[in-house]
Formats: structure tokens, C-alpha cells, sequence
């Protein structure tokens, strides 16, 4: 009888909770993400590292880049990841005496990062002779642009799937970058 | 989007108090309004000062915007909630909301009826809000993924940017139909009309490039390259300015000659755009860096900026 009662109340009490889930949170809405990483470096050291549109090798989940047009705006690479999913992306804006570049996807299944419209910047920046800041911030839409998104391709995904790509990859350019003297 | 016709008229003949179509001018607060979609948020900022004078709670990620022509009146699509918000902008309150349903962004204002109208991306259709009632009082099917929206100044003409239908529809207020559609660049977001009710431009996200539209001939005269990703467009003093979301610039072009002028760095993820009714200053809307910035309209240079709340959109209408 007690088990009986707790069962019934706990569906009434998911009731409202349904209704509430039916009128919201399932539209999309444009998503960002910023993560940073301080290096004991000076900024030309990090942004040589980083710097260069057409290598991508300081990030651990991409196997190859490969791309045409160098560091000019427009210039175009496709990364193949040590999964073997590729992302296609453009370079949009190169200020080398800010050490800041900006690019977005063209190109990019949802299984194998799961955003729409995704575009980004790195920038780095001086902290004293010594120091410097690189800043990862990316904008975006989740993996399903429709309203009530399948559970692996929502909002909080798409979020996690950046948040853990920036900090994953500012860790081991930090590491890179440090280690290399 | 459309800049308010009657402000800048009486302004520029120095006829503050005159009455046009019967309804009084609206009084400037000179505030901006910014739907800031990541905070849940409505930020006001005081254009004297450039300043955030104020903050209030808009639920349901609101993006679009559109004022009622005396300005009093906010209304405010949220996509996420799938709601209609409608804010008094004097006493900065949510006053009602009606849900839509489907996926509303874009949003404009009649100039004299009391009708908003709201773009739904994944129904295609454009719903006409009673706003006496805040109730749908109709639809009107469009092109597919219907974005922003303008009325013409004489608010006979209802325009719509059909996104992923490349193309325009062009919709006779009074009878609801569609009279034309007319193909433009690729992905039009964006769409404001001129004060004189002849041309309207697009902005389009694919093509990277505004496309000019002849409202009378229902066809495009010309087009105007931009940066990468153009969303929006304002015109002052001749010139138009073109919000580059992902190049981070405003791209800035003639009107008569469809020349590019300049383009001018700005911020990352440029979006609302709007200029005031002097034609003095046009203000942006960084969604990437959560602030406005203001442009001076003559000289082409980024002379002011406020801090606001989380990812300021302000796509529409947003200066009273």
C-alpha cells in the first residue's frame, strides 16, 4: 500500500513536470563557449604554435590537416581526426599582430561533432614578457536544428562536445608549448 | 526592420509635435533595447551616455524585436519558449505573453494598424498578431524558413526574407495575400526597407552579399558585396550598413551607387543594426562580445560602446 502510494504520487508529481518540458527548452538557440589557459611563454612562442591556420597538429583529437590558400582569409582545411571524421573550415579573419585568427565550419557531420553553424576564434595574448593568455571562444548551434532534439544531439551535447574540445586542447598547447623550451 | 518614417520626417522638418495617419509622434527616450538571448534578458541602454541603465528577465532565449509605433511597446519573440513577449518599455515590464508554437524569430510592427507580425522558421508562415488582444488572428504562408520582417512605411506592404527559399514575399496587408516572390541572393536573413517605401535590402548569408530589391517593379536592381555572413542592414544618410556576423565588420555602401564605402571592424558576431531617427549614429548588436556599439553615421568610425547582458541578438527593431 505505502510502495502503492509513493509510485502514484511520484507520477503526479512528473506530471507538471512534462507539461512544463512540452512548452519549452526545445527550440534552438544560439550557444557560446569561451575557455582560457594561461602558458609561461612569451606570446610570438605560442602564437608560432597556434598561429598557423594550416597545421593543427597541437591538437591532440586531429591526425592531419590539409588545406589550401595558407594563412589569407578565405583559406580553407580539412581536419581529419585520429577517429576519422573530418571537419571542413574557413578561415575568416588573420590579424597576426593581434595573434588572432577566426574561422567556422563548412563542413561537418553531426556524429562527428555535434553543432550546427559553428563559428570561432583564437586569440593570444601577452601577460607580461613571459606570460601569455590563448583564449578559445566558439559560437554556435546544437547538433539538431528543429525543435525537441534527439537526447545526443541537443544543447547541453553540443555544449560539452566544445567545452571539452577547447579545455582538452588549450591543456595540451600548454604542455606543447612549455615542454618546447 | 524598418527605420520609424514618421520620427525621422517631422524631425528633419523640425515639426516636433505633428500628428501623420492620426497618430501622435512618438516622444524618444533615446535607449536601446537589446534582447539578450544567452541571459534570458532584456537590457536597456541609455544612448547619452552609453550606459546599460537597466535589466529585466525576458525567459525563453528572446531574439527578435519589434517596437509599436508609439514606441511604448516592446514585442519580443522566444524562440526557445516558442512564446510572444510583449515588454511596456516605460515601466520596463513583461506584460503578456502568448505562446506560438513552431519556431518564431523574425518580427515587425504595423506603422498604424494594431498587428505585429511573427515569422515562423519551421512552419513557414507569417502569423498576424492582434496586439489589443495579443491573440493570432491569421496566417499567411510564405516562402520556406520565413526570417525577418518589414513593413513599408505606408504599411501596405508586408516583406518577408523566406531564408531558405532564396526569395522575398511580398504581402498586400489589407488582403493578406501574397503578390509576389521575388528570388534574391542566397539565404536572406536580414531585410530592411528604405523611408520612401521603394527599395528594400537583404542581407544574405550565404552569398555574402545584399541583395537590392525594387518594391513597385518586384525585382532586384543590384547588389552589394559584404563581409562574411551579412545579417542585417540599416540605412542613414545614404549609405547603407550591413552587420558582417562572422567577418566581424560593418560593411558600409551607397545607396544610389550600390558602391562599397567602407568596411569598418567592429566585433565578433555582429547582428541587430539599426540606426537612429537623426540619421546621426547606427548601433550594433555584438552577440560575441555582449556589447552595443555605436557607429557614427558620417565619420564611419566605432565612437561608443556599452557593456550588456549575455548575447545581445536584437534582431528587428530596437531604438526608441
Amino acid at each position: 500500500m505505502l510502495k502503492r502510494l509513493v509510485i502514484a504520487a511520484t507520477i503526479v508529481g512528473l506530471v507538471p513536470l512534462s507539461l512544463a518540458g512540452a512548452a519549452w527548452a526545445h527550440g534552438p538557440s544560439r550557444q557560446k563557449v569561451t575557455e582560457t589557459v594561461e602558458i609561461n611563454a612569451p606570446v610570438d612562442k605560442v602564437w608560432k604554435v597556434v598561429g598557423n591556420f594550416q597545421d593543427m597538429s597541437w591538437l591532440p583529437v586531429v591526425a592531419k590537416t590539409e588545406g589550401t590558400g595558407g594563412n589569407n582569409v578565405n583559406a580553407t582545411r580539412t581536419l581529419t581526426l585520429k577517429n576519422g571524421g573530418k571537419i571542413e573550415e574557413q578561415l575568416d579573419k588573420y590579424n597576426p599582430e593581434d595573434h588572432m585568427y577566426a574561422y567556422e565550419i563548412t563542413k561537418v557531420d553531426p556524429k562527428v561533432f555535434p553543432v550546427n553553424d559553428y563559428s570561432s576564434h583564437i586569440t593570444v595574448s601577452a601577460d607580461g614578457d613571459n606570460k601569455s593568455t590563448v583564449t578559445w571562444w566558439g559560437g554556435f548551434y546544437r547538433g539538431y536544428m528543429l525543435n525537441d532534439p534527439p537526447p545526443d544531439l541537443n544543447d547541453a551535447v553540443a555544449l560539452k562536445a566544445v567545452t571539452d574540445l577547447y579545455k582538452s586542447g588549450l591543456a595540451a598547447l600548454k604542455q606543447k608549448v612549455e615542454a618546447g623550451g | 526592420m524598418r527605420k520609424s518614417l514618421s520620427a525621422h520626417r517631422m524631425l528633419k522638418l523640425g515639426l516636433g509635435l505633428a500628428v501623420l495617419n492620426g497618430s501622435a509622434l512618438p516622444a524618444l527616450a533615446h535607449e536601446a533595447l537589446l534582447t539578450a538571448q544567452s541571459a534570458d534578458s532584456l537590457s536597456f541602454v541609455d544612448l547619452d551616455t552609453m550606459k546599460e541603465s537597466g535589466r529585466i528577465s525576458v525567459t525563453g532565449k528572446p531574439a527578435g524585436i519589434a517596437l509599436s509605433p508609439d514606441k511604448k511597446t516592446a514585442y519580443i519573440t522566444a524562440p526557445d519558449s516558442q512564446d510572444l513577449v510583449e515588454v511596456d518599455a516605460i515601466s520596463r515590464t513583461v506584460k503578456r505573453r502568448l505562446h506560438l508554437g513552431g519556431g518564431p524569430l523574425g518580427i515587425a510592427a504595423h506603422p498604424t494598424r494594431p498587428e505585429v507580425y511573427v515569422a515562423d522558421w519551421y512552419t513557414h508562415e507569417i502569423h498576424i498578431i492582434d496586439t489589443t488582444k495579443l491573440a493570432v488572428i491569421g496566417d499567411i504562408k510564405v516562402g520556406d524558413s520565413p526570417s525577418g520582417l518589414a513593413v513599408t512605411p505606408n504599411g501596405k506592404l508586408l516583406l518577408s526574407a523566406d531564408r531558405d527559399s532564396d526569395a522575398v514575399s511580398i504581402v498586400e496587408v489589407a488582403t493578406r495575400k501574397v503578390l509576389a516572390s521575388v528570388p534574391v541572393g542566397k539565404r536572406p536573413f536580414g531585410i530592411t526597407i528604405d523611408d520612401r517605401g521603394t527599395r528594400a535590402y537583404t542581407a544574405n548569408v550565404k552569398s555574402d552579399d545584399v541583395s537590392v530589391i525594387d518594391i513597385a517593379a518586384r525585382k532586384v536592381v543590384g547588389s552589394v558585396p559584404t563581409g562574411r555572413r551579412p545579417y542585417a542592414v540599416a540605412l542613414a544618410q545614404g549609405r547603407g550598413f550591413v552587420t558582417d556576423q562572422y567577418g566581424g565588420t560593418v560593411t558600409v555602401f551607397d545607396q544610389a551607387t550600390l558602391a562599397p564605402v567602407k568596411r569598418i571592424d567592429t566585433c565578433d558576431h555582429a547582428e541587430g543594426i539599426e540606426a537612429d531617427a537623426q540619421e546621426k549614429n547606427v548601433y550594433v548588436s555584438c552577440w560575441g562580445e555582449d556589447v552595443l556599439l555605436r557607429i557614427d553615421a558620417q565619420k564611419l568610425l566605432v565612437t561608443g560602446k556599452a557593456a550588456v547582458a549575455d548575447g545581445p541578438r536584437a534582431f528587428g527593431t530596437f531604438l526608441r
